[in-house]
């Protein structure tokens, strides 16, 4: 240990010293972000440009479509008016979906993670569900509940429940035991434990857990709308189109499922880094 | 010693867990509800349907029919990504460049070209294997840049200042980090193929495990369904827990990462 930390200390002069006295300029301060945002733009402007310069067959054009016209799909979608009830389906499943995920499991990780019996005897399941895509059931939900909302929010449900409770599970287990006993020497009852110590110390993995959900569910919402669990939502347009081939209304529905996605998994990523600033320990992913 | 019986304890109350699941199961629709056959089934008859698509053969076929584009898919998704993945953990400038296009694709939800890809690649193995890649190509690549920035520099001065080979270094040094890395990214991937695997089959097949769920449920034989979910869950469960395993041996180390 302390040798190791003696040659950190010979090593670090010769890797900081130049970083503190040179001025960077601007592309070297930014260099990553630059890179970064001039590749994507790179990678759309030739997607743009190529059918431009290379005249296309017929049949390719019919398969074809640049960043302009999928942004002009994208456009009249909202112009129309067409995307608001599907978006509104689509936003209902999913916060109903989430909303019931969360509801289930936070105390039933509670509960696995506080008895190891209980957790004994669920965890070949939560195992076998979690290894499994949920997209199995789709079929036999649908046979429950019938074609409609129901059966998109109970997919959205069962993939967006066990990374949750898992986290969930997983940060009660670390919980800290010496302020659970201490808390309980005060003489608390197994639901103020829970409340005053094992849920606020398991904080920074249920939104780790809520980030996996998210991306879960959204999956969920299209599948379940791809393969008939409804008909209308934004999944539902994408498969419409793909059978007409409207190949640019396609990957307007990719964009906007990419956006929402890329818009919720960083807002929880921010949560997730404020809530877990005050913790040294690294949160696991599953 | 007390350890030891823990394991065997988790292992007890979880068999016993299942057979008392499957037990339970069973009995209400033996005894307390009236089975209706085109609601749900029961375990007796679900093992029994099981039974019989492994003895006509079916079972073996279909599990061939979903394991090839998987295994191609996932072939590709473990080169493909990992070679992106070391390039980037190596090129400092690769890394920037790529890492946030990488990364809007690896968040967003990419089942959602599987209508473009049967349009662009058919119906046939290649669609499918083109999907399965696309889905678990990601978990390598990140997982393998991750892994290749993580090569102790240090350890890599070590063993040039003590007159290491390359090949020294490769084998000693950058293998063993980025290693680990690619197996917790396999964990990942594997999961997702999976989700291809169905995607790919309930969109267009005429064979193969996923379709036979969709098919049979169509078409109300709900015992074989649930015969072949179980195929699938168990297939998902060998894959998932059989690289937790090897994880775990082969780095004990590094178990959770």
């Amino acid at each position: 240990m302390n040798d190791s930390s003696n040659v950190a200390v010979a090593v670090a002069p010769a890797d900081v010293a130049p970083a503190g006295i040179t001025r960077k300029t601007f592309f070297e301060a930014n260099e990553s972000s630059i890179l970064g945002m001039g590749f994507i733009a790179a990678v759309l402007a030739i997607w743009e440009v190529v059918p431009r310069i290379f005249t296309l067959s017929k049949a390719t054009q019919l398969f074809f479509a640049t960043p302009s016209q999928v942004m002009g799909a994208l456009y009249d979608l909202f112009a129309t008016g067409e995307i608001w009830p599907a978006l509104e389906f689509s936003a209902t499943a999913f916060t109903v979906g989430l909303l019931l995920s969360i509801a289930v499991a936070l105390p039933v990780g509670v509960v696995l993670g506080r008895s190891t019996s209980m957790n004994a005897m669920f965890d070949p399941f939560v195992t076998a569900f979690n290894a499994t895509p949920r997209l199995v059931f789709l079929p036999i939900v649908l046979i429950w509940f019938g074609i409609g909302m129901n059966t998109v929010v109970i997919i959205v449900f069962i993939g967006a429940v066990f990374p949750l409770l898992i986290n969930t599970y997983e940060g009660v287990k670390n919980a800290d035991k010496l302020l659970i006993n201490v808390v309980r020497s005060f003489g608390a009852r197994e639901w103020k434990i829970n409340t005053l110590v094992v849920l606020p110390n398991s904080m920074p993995y249920i939104i780790a857990g809520l980030r996996l959900a998210i991306g879960r569910a959204i999956l969920g919402i299209v599948v379940a709308e791809f393969f008939g669990g409804t008909t209308t939502g934004v999944g539902v347009i994408m498969v419409n189109a793909s059978g007409k081939y409207q190949v640019d209304l396609v990957f307007a529905g990719l964009v906007l499922f990419m956006a929402i996605s890329l818009v919720m998994t960083s807002a929880v990523r921010v949560l997730e880094q404020r809530l877990s600033r005050w913790r040294p320990e690294k949160v696991k992913n599953f | 010693m007390s350890n030891f019986w823990y394991k065997r304890q988790r292992l007890v109350m979880g068999v016993v867990g299942v057979v008392l699941f499957f037990f339970v199961w069973e009995a209400l629709f033996s005894w307390v509800f009236e089975l209706n056959p085109f609601y749900i089934s029961k375990p007796s008859l679900i093992f029994a349907a099981w039974g019989a698509v492994i003895e006509n053969g079916q079972l073996w076929s279909d599990i061939l029919v979903s394991g090839r584009p998987l295994a191609f898919g996932f072939g590709a998704a473990v080169v493909v990504g990992v070679a992106f993945g070391v390039v980037m953990g190596w090129r400092a400038r690769v890394g920037y460049a790529l890492d946030p296009f990488f990364t809007a694709l690896y968040a967003s939800p990419l089942v959602a070209i599987a209508p473009l890809v049967i349009i662009y690649f058919g119906v046939g193995i290649a669609g499918k294997a083109i999907l399965i890649f696309t889905l678990c190509v990601f978990p390598f690549v990140f997982n393998a840049y991750a892994g290749v920035r993580s090569v102790d520099p240090l350890l890599v001065n070590v063993v040039r200042s003590l007159g290491g080979k390359e090949k020294d270094l490769y084998l000693k040094v950058i293998v063993p980090t980025v290693l680990p890395f690619l197996v917790a990214g396999a964990r990942y991937a594997i999961g997702r193929a999976l989700v291809g695997v169905l995607v790919g089959e309930f969109f267009a097949a005429s064979a193969g495990v996923g379709y036979r769920i969709a098919y049979y449920g169509d078409l109300y034989q709900l015992d074989r369904m649930f015969a072949n979910i179980l195929t699938m869950m168990v297939f998902a469960v060998i894959f998932t827990e059989g690289i937790r395993w090897a994880e775990r041996s082969a780095f004990p180390w590094r178990v959770g990462m």
